[in-house]
């Protein structure tokens, strides 16, 4: 239930450092679960993963877009989603659906269908908010709730198929990602105050 | 020699130029790295046996891998030779030429990776690599446009390499589900077709197939590749479409190789619809467009849209697909490299500026003219018979209906494009120009892919026919 509040909540808090600790708390709260389901810390994996949704997800990824937002002075208000009946009641339809379809999936009522089902409402709801932001901080928002809907979905699997170098691999695409969308946010110049384009004769390779 | 050669050489190069040491002459190391793994491609395709792992397995050298490594390392080869002229010539394109060649190289070693990775997770990892070393290529400085078009292309490939990801994973929980041990591991997988295909596998399936269809610009998200391409710089526009195109497009065959013989009738649906509606909105978008490199992005969705529609229908459609893929990459090559040599004469993308090529810029415009009758499918070149035998398939299958809808849209695509490029090639001069002769080393690179096209086209060597036939009977789950 608490991983399925951090997912829904924030969409109908209309600030974006709302938005940034509903992410924040995702990481957290996958890490948790995470935890939960795979104990052995004596394992690398067990480690890296845990790396990923603390560090990356749960801490790194919000605080630097929250400095980038601060920097920007940035007006508290942000709806993740349009605020009126039709998206929030979108939003609320789309964790039925996820219910329902996970109800297909695993037919047996217990932890796993309801992994599955807030895993399925996580990933739906990132659809939702991808389709519905036009601002590159709105969509960066909607691609990191997606990741963390999979990082979800991936808990309630076998992981002894997965080998170190693909875990490890996974964690620096993460990373990279991240680090790239903040680069390309950091450019984008404030409203107002594009630089001008540059003319056809500047040379292109 | 080992395949691991080929990630090897562009990775120490790469760091090379990272550390500073031959910053000085970065496109001389880009030509040089690229050679040398140029040459390691061919030596690997005719120096070992098929199917060779090494690395605990997660390295597999198969047909696949062979065909792809001898088409995207030559590739890659003509581009840097490109860049190095470029840059040789106009010394404002000095200013960030090391980062450029680092990423590219980086991005080389990725592909190549991918190309012989034996791993479903891997394949994913290094496609994403591929994806994140060529976001900053795409921004030019002081380029809003283009900054945007490198945030969008970000975020598709995020999405739908994030639906691949979710794909893997319901398909790992679908081999739980009927009672095997997961494995991500492609020989392995091969090994235990057909696979029980339960609900999970078939979500899984659709998820995977929509994610891949996203990298390729199949319908329906499309939508970043026309923008992308547009704003990249020309040789950064070549690299998506010639190379990281086809890495994408190893990714799907891999899975097509290991479901197709479990979900054919998922697999062929979803890519004839996925198909047929690329190549609607590809045509309406070429009919309406008046920017040379948009008209070459729409063309690849097109394309793409071709590819997916003969890999659906299979059977006598995946030889013709597999010459169509070959050529559709050096006609790619050839276009991009040459609206790049034409924007930096005309400093414009607009067709309607642009005229009296063949005069002005004889090169460009024999190079404009034979990559647009290659790209339209005409004789003699391999997408001619890699459409006539899609389209042969479609009627032997009985997709009469798609067959139609196929040929409509092509003839369409056709009449476009001419009515777009031609006159730039062939039309009057519409300002007199100044420009120094065109020298054939410049022209080198894509007069070499045009010879490939040529003879890809009039006469096939046996060995890269044996190839060809090992690949599609793989993709038919042979």
């Amino acid at each position: 239930m608490g991983l399925l509040g951090v997912m829904v909540v924030p969409l109908f808090v209309a600030t974006w450092r709302g938005s940034l600790f509903g992410l924040s708390c995702q990481g957290l709260l996958i890490a948790w679960a995470a935890y939960r389901l795979n104990p052995d810390v004596h394992v690398i994996g067990t480690w890296l993963n845990l790396a990923d949704l603390v560090l990356v997800r749960g801490i790194g990824a919000p605080l630097l877009l929250y400095r980038l937002m601060r920097s920007r002075n940035h007006t508290a208000r942000h709806d993740i989603i349009p605020p009126n009946l039709l998206s929030w009641t979108v939003a609320l339809g789309l964790v039925l659906a996820a219910f329902n379809l996970s109800s297909v999936l695993v037919p047996i009522d217990g932890d796993q269908r309801a992994l599955t089902s807030v895993a399925a409402a996580a990933v739906l709801l990132a659809f939702l908010v991808l389709a519905s932001q036009s601002t590159p901080f709105g969509q960066v928002v909607g691609a990191l709730r997606l990741e963390n809907g999979i990082a979800l979905f991936e808990l309630g699997g076998e992981h002894d198929h997965q080998s170190l170098v693909t875990q490890v691999g996974q964690l620096v695409i993460v990373v990279a990602t991240i680090g790239l969308y903040l680069w390309l946010l950091e450019g984008f110049s404030e409203r107002g105050n594009f630089p001008p384009e540059p003319t056809q004769d500047e040379p292109t390779l | 020699m080992s395949p691991s050669d080929l990630i090897l050489v562009p990775l120490l190069a790469s760091l090379a130029v990272l550390l500073g040491a031959g910053r000085e002459r970065a496109a001389v190391v880009l030509v040089g790295a690229s050679f040398i793994t140029t040459t390691l491609a061919i030596v690997e395709v005719s120096g070992v046996p098929p199917q060779t792992a090494v690395f605990a397995g997660l390295v597999r050298v198969d047909a696949t891998s062979r065909l792809f490594l001898v088409v995207v390392n030559p590739i890659f080869f003509g581009i840097s030779t490109y860049i190095w002229h470029r840059v040789r010539t106009t010394p404002a394109l000095r200013e960030g030429i090391s980062r450029l060649v680092w990423l590219a190289l980086v991005f080389l070693a990725s592909t190549n990776a991918l190309l012989v990775a034996n791993h479903l997770l891997a394949l994913w990892v290094l496609l994403e690599l591929t994806a994140l070393t060529v976001t900053p290529l795409i921004v030019r400085p002081r380029s809003e446009a283009s900054r945007r078009a490198a945030f969008r292309y970000l975020l598709f490939s995020t999405v739908g390499l994030g639906l691949v990801a979710l794909g893997f994973a319901c398909l790992g929980r679908g081999m739980e589900g009927a009672g095997l041990t997961p494995t991500f591991m492609v020989d392995r997988l091969l090994e235990l077709r057909p696979l029980p295909i339960n609900a999970w596998g078939k979500l899984g399936l659709a998820l995977v197939l929509l994610g891949l269809g996203t990298k390729l610009g199949l319908a329906p998200m499309y939508s970043w590749l026309p923008e992308t391409y547009d704003e990249a710089p020309p040789a950064v526009a070549a690299l998506l479409g010639a190379v990281q195109f086809n890495a994408a497009l190893v990714v799907l065959f891999r899975v097509v190789q290991i479901y197709r013989v479990s979900s054919p009738g998922l697999v062929t649906g979803q890519l004839l619809a996925m198909g047929l509606v690329s190549m609607v909105v590809s045509t309406v978008s070429i009919i309406a467009t008046r920017n040379i490199k948009r008209l070459i992005a729409y063309a690849s969705i097109n394309h793409a849209g071709v590819i997916a529609i003969g890999l659906g229908v299979g059977g006598s459609a995946t030889y013709g697909l597999l010459l169509y893929v070959l050529s559709n990459a050096f006609i790619k090559a050839i276009l991009f490299l040459t609206a790049g040599k034409i924007m930096a004469h005309y400093k414009t993308n607009d067709t309607r500026v642009i005229s009296g090529l063949i005069k002005e810029l004889p090169y460009s415009g024999v190079f404009l003219m034979v990559g647009t009758i290659a790209l339209l499918g005409f004789p003699p070149f391999g997408s001619f018979l890699g459409e006539l035998l899609i389209l042969s398939a479609l009627v032997g299958s009985g997709r009469m209906l798609t067959f139609a809808a196929f040929c409509t849209l092509i003839t369409m695509t056709f009449v476009a494009t001419g009515r777009t490029v031609f006159p730039m090639i062939w039309g009057p001069s519409k300002e007199k120009h100044d420009w120094p002769r065109q020298t054939l080393p410049s022209a080198l690179p894509k007069l070499t892919f045009l010879v490939v096209l040529v003879v890809l086209g009039i006469y096939i060597p046996p060995a890269l026919n044996v190839l060809l036939q090992q690949v599609a009977q793989s993709l038919e789950g042979r």
